[in-house]
């Protein structure tokens, strides 16, 4: 008895200290994506206790009934159409449910037409990024290698202006290692690429995780709530070195962003020579 | 997610720790050379290592290195009421926190107290007495020398090496953890003393900042990764047990050149010319070899705190040329050139394939290699950079390129040209080699793929 009523006791805290639940996901789609996870989660409950309760009804009254004398015979249900079509049904019925409920939740964490395009574009105008220039609307190179995450931002052109992505490395890119950028508050993308072997790229508080594949560029894209530092890991064991993939995502106000973006220039241009600091 | 499954694997662990490496312990390993040496002499090295350096779980901290092993160190300036003093010099790797221990010396004798309190903003330090102190005990007088958390650097440093690194650099340093054998390049080997990537001129050591930048940015291309989430603080610790490891394993170099010389074990032929060495050896030991020692170990010392000195940092003096088609042909035609030799090594096109990587080259003692190609004061073979690909090791800001070229890469062939060619020279030469990977190529074009045939067309335009 002490088990189960440990077990109970457990489930009933777990919540509140925070043990196995997630904490508040940090970004729109992970809350709607946490939504899924508490509906399968009271789904399977339900299931579980019902089943386990019916469990308990059939093993407590058919004890009752060996009992002397007692001439009742055994009701063999195997076989029962009945029974096979509302055991198939229902839990299909439910998949189905929960198949349908989550497409637009799916849809808008991996169908590229269901980028918010609008809103992220809206965002580099306001940065005065030429949004007609032809190329890839992600605002940084993200490629895992064994073990680190080396990020590629665009750079600026002669005038000062942030120049888009490109896909092939460009003279003025700008490079950053473990130390993940980007705006806060509004969709961004990054193109995900690998280095050498299959690695994972998970921001835990945003909900985000997407293997990277070496041979693959793969777009993802989120929104990050709050300017804050967030984790970010490797969910893929990629070798004896996994867990030193340990980085940082800051999500930062878009001006802060692009000043930082403008310092990682100023420092990576740096010839060590005082005087032509302007 | 972290509390229940988190007992179950406590005690699980604790099992695997008992069994698994209880009993062997963690020891330095010595050099390969120290065994061809005759028995005294390996008997002498273990015993001088032991005495002035420890083992990794008791470390020595030797002083007449120039390591930080304590949180702080500083000088008492002004003493106040009861026990509060006003720190000067302060010379902190570490934060000064409550309950540090604290040393320091009056007239010869030690005396120790406890922090009971820091004003970071003062620099006032508050001495309470240490646990079982008699009537006697004073606070620190003006002047007093104060030591702080004594070695708790090194201590720290220790834990974090061990965490970090020591799976590829190996307890001792020697590049040559468990993991270090599916590393290509393999990791470095302290023991040399030298780094590749430094900030100091040609022939000085690394400093301080170069070791924690490579902690901190790893080296691209390579299997050092960034430890960019480490603290200052936790990096700080790293570097000086490296720098502490590297000393060792130079002391411990030095002296076996030495003992090499006249004590192998092999150039004995005969019973009687052993114990005639055995007999020289016993006379050295006690006649020449503190002397030697103490040289030699001032000389390392010297050494590295040269390194950390301002003037050693290689600065250029001219800012550096914008980079324009004009520069990068300049720099072409110094990249060809016979003051630079460039494509000796790293080939007409930049690939790395130069004919000294066909060329037979010869070992410290004088033997041909057994392959032929460019070798490192480590003896591995090395290839010249592919200067094709954008990745710098050394770190991408022109810079870093800059102190490449003028200094060159420590313990490799890649020598130094600070002096055969000017600062401009070098800004030019620094505008072509980061033009490479993007020769003959228009934004989104596709990677570049060097022709088959050398670029030449600079050449002749320029002259």
């Amino acid at each position: 008895m002490f088990w189960p009523l440990a077990a109970l006791y457990l489930c009933w805290i777990a919540p509140e200290r925070g043990w196995w639940f997630p904490s508040e996901a940090m970004s729109p789609l992970g809350q709607r994506i946490d939504d899924l996870f508490y509906m399968i989660l009271i789904v399977t409950t339900v299931v579980f206790i019902g089943t386990q309760i019916a469990l308990g009804y059939v093993l407590w009254t058919g004890a009752r009934r060996t009992d002397p004398g007692n001439e009742e015979t055994t009701w063999f249900s195997h076989g029962s159409h009945n029974l096979e079509v509302m055991w198939t049904i229902v839990p299909a019925g439910i998949l189905l449910y929960i198949a349908l409920y989550q497409i637009d939740v799916w849809r808008e964490f991996r169908m590229r037409p269901y980028f918010p395009q609008e809103q992220m574009t809206a965002s580099l105008t306001r940065m005065g990024v030429d949004t007609d220039v032809p190329g890839d609307r992600a605002l940084a190179e993200v490629t895992a290698r064994q073990f680190e995450w080396r990020i590629r931002y665009p750079g600026f052109d002669e005038d000062g202006n942030l120049l888009p992505l490109m896909t092939d490395p460009q003279p003025t890119d700008l490079y950053t290692v473990n130390d993940l950028h980007l705006p806060a508050g509004v969709p961004v993308m990054i193109n995900l690429l690998s280095g050498d072997v299959q690695h994972s790229f998970f921001l835990p508080e945003l909900r985000v995780k997407q293997d990277a594949v070496p041979g693959l560029v793969i777009p993802v894209w989120f929104q990050a709530e709050k300017s804050q530092t967030y984790d970010l890991l490797c969910a893929e064991l990629c070798g004896w070195g996994h867990y030193k993939m340990k980085a940082q995502f800051v999500a930062e106000p878009e001006q802060e962003w692009l000043q930082w973006l403008r310092e990682l220039h100023e420092l990576q241009n740096e010839d060590g020579v005082e005087e032509t600091d302007e | 997610m972290s509390g229940k499954p988190l007992l179950i694997i406590v005690p699980l662990c604790l099992a695997v720790f008992m069994t698994g490496c209880g009993s062997s312990g963690i020891e330095f390993r010595e050099r390969e050379e120290t065994a061809e040496l005759i028995p005294p002499a390996q008997d002498y090295m273990e015993e001088l290592l032991a005495e002035h350096f420890g083992s990794p779980t008791a470390s020595v901290a030797w002083e007449k290195l120039p390591i930080n092993y304590h949180a702080a160190t500083a000088t008492v300036d002004e003493a106040g009421e009861s026990g509060s003093v006003t720190l000067a010099n302060i010379g902190r790797t570490l934060p000064i926190n409550e309950g540090q221990q604290i040393l320091w010396f009056v007239d010869g004798s030690a005396h120790s107290g406890q922090v009971a309190g820091f004003d970071e903003d003062l620099n006032a330090l508050t001495v309470s007495p240490p646990a079982g102190a008699d009537q006697n005990w004073a606070p620190p007088a003006p002047g007093a020398r104060l030591t702080i958390g004594p070695g708790e650097t090194l201590q720290q440093g220790r834990l974090l090496y061990a965490e970090h690194c020591q799976h590829c650099h190996g307890v001792t340093g020697d590049g040559n953890g468990p993991t270090a054998e599916y590393l290509e390049p393999r990791p470095r080997d302290y023991r040399l003393g030298k780094f590749k990537f430094t900030s100091t001129s040609t022939v000085r050591k690394a400093q301080r900042d170069d070791l924690a930048r490579i902690i901190e940015e790893g080296i691209p291309g390579t299997y050092m990764p960034s430890f960019k989430l480490l603290t200052e603080e936790e990096s700080a610790a790293i570097v000086e047990y490296v720098r502490w490891l590297a000393m060792r394993g130079e002391t411990e170099l030095r002296r076996i050149e030495i003992l090499t010389l006249d004590f192998r074990a092999a150039d004995a032929e005969t019973q009687e010319e052993l114990d005639e060495m055995i007999q020289e050896f016993a006379e050295a030991k006690e006649d020449d070899f503190p002397n030697d020692f103490a040289d030699e170990t001032e000389q390392i010392a010297d050494s590295w705190r040269v390194a950390q000195e301002e003037s050693s940092v290689v600065l250029p003096k001219t800012p550096r040329t914008p980079s324009s088609p004009e520069s990068i042909a300049k720099g072409r035609e110094i990249y060809l050139s016979a003051t630079a030799k460039c494509v000796t090594c790293h080939g007409e096109s930049g690939k790395g394939d130069g004919p000294q990587t066909m060329q037979v080259a010869k070992d410290a003692s004088g033997q041909n290699y057994p392959v032929p190609g460019l070798h490192d004061d480590w003896g591995r073979l090395i290839e010249p950079r592919n200067l094709t690909t954008g990745i710098y090791r050394g770190g991408r800001r022109p810079l870093d390129l800059y102190r490449r070229i003028h200094s060159g890469i420590k313990g490799t062939p890649m020598t130094g040209f600070g002096t055969s060619l000017s600062d401009e020279q070098i800004w030019d030469l620094v505008n072509y080699v980061m033009s490479i990977p993007f020769e003959d190529r228009a934004p989104g074009e596709g990677p570049f793929v060097p022709s088959e045939s050398a670029p030449e067309a600079t050449v002749a335009k320029s002259e």
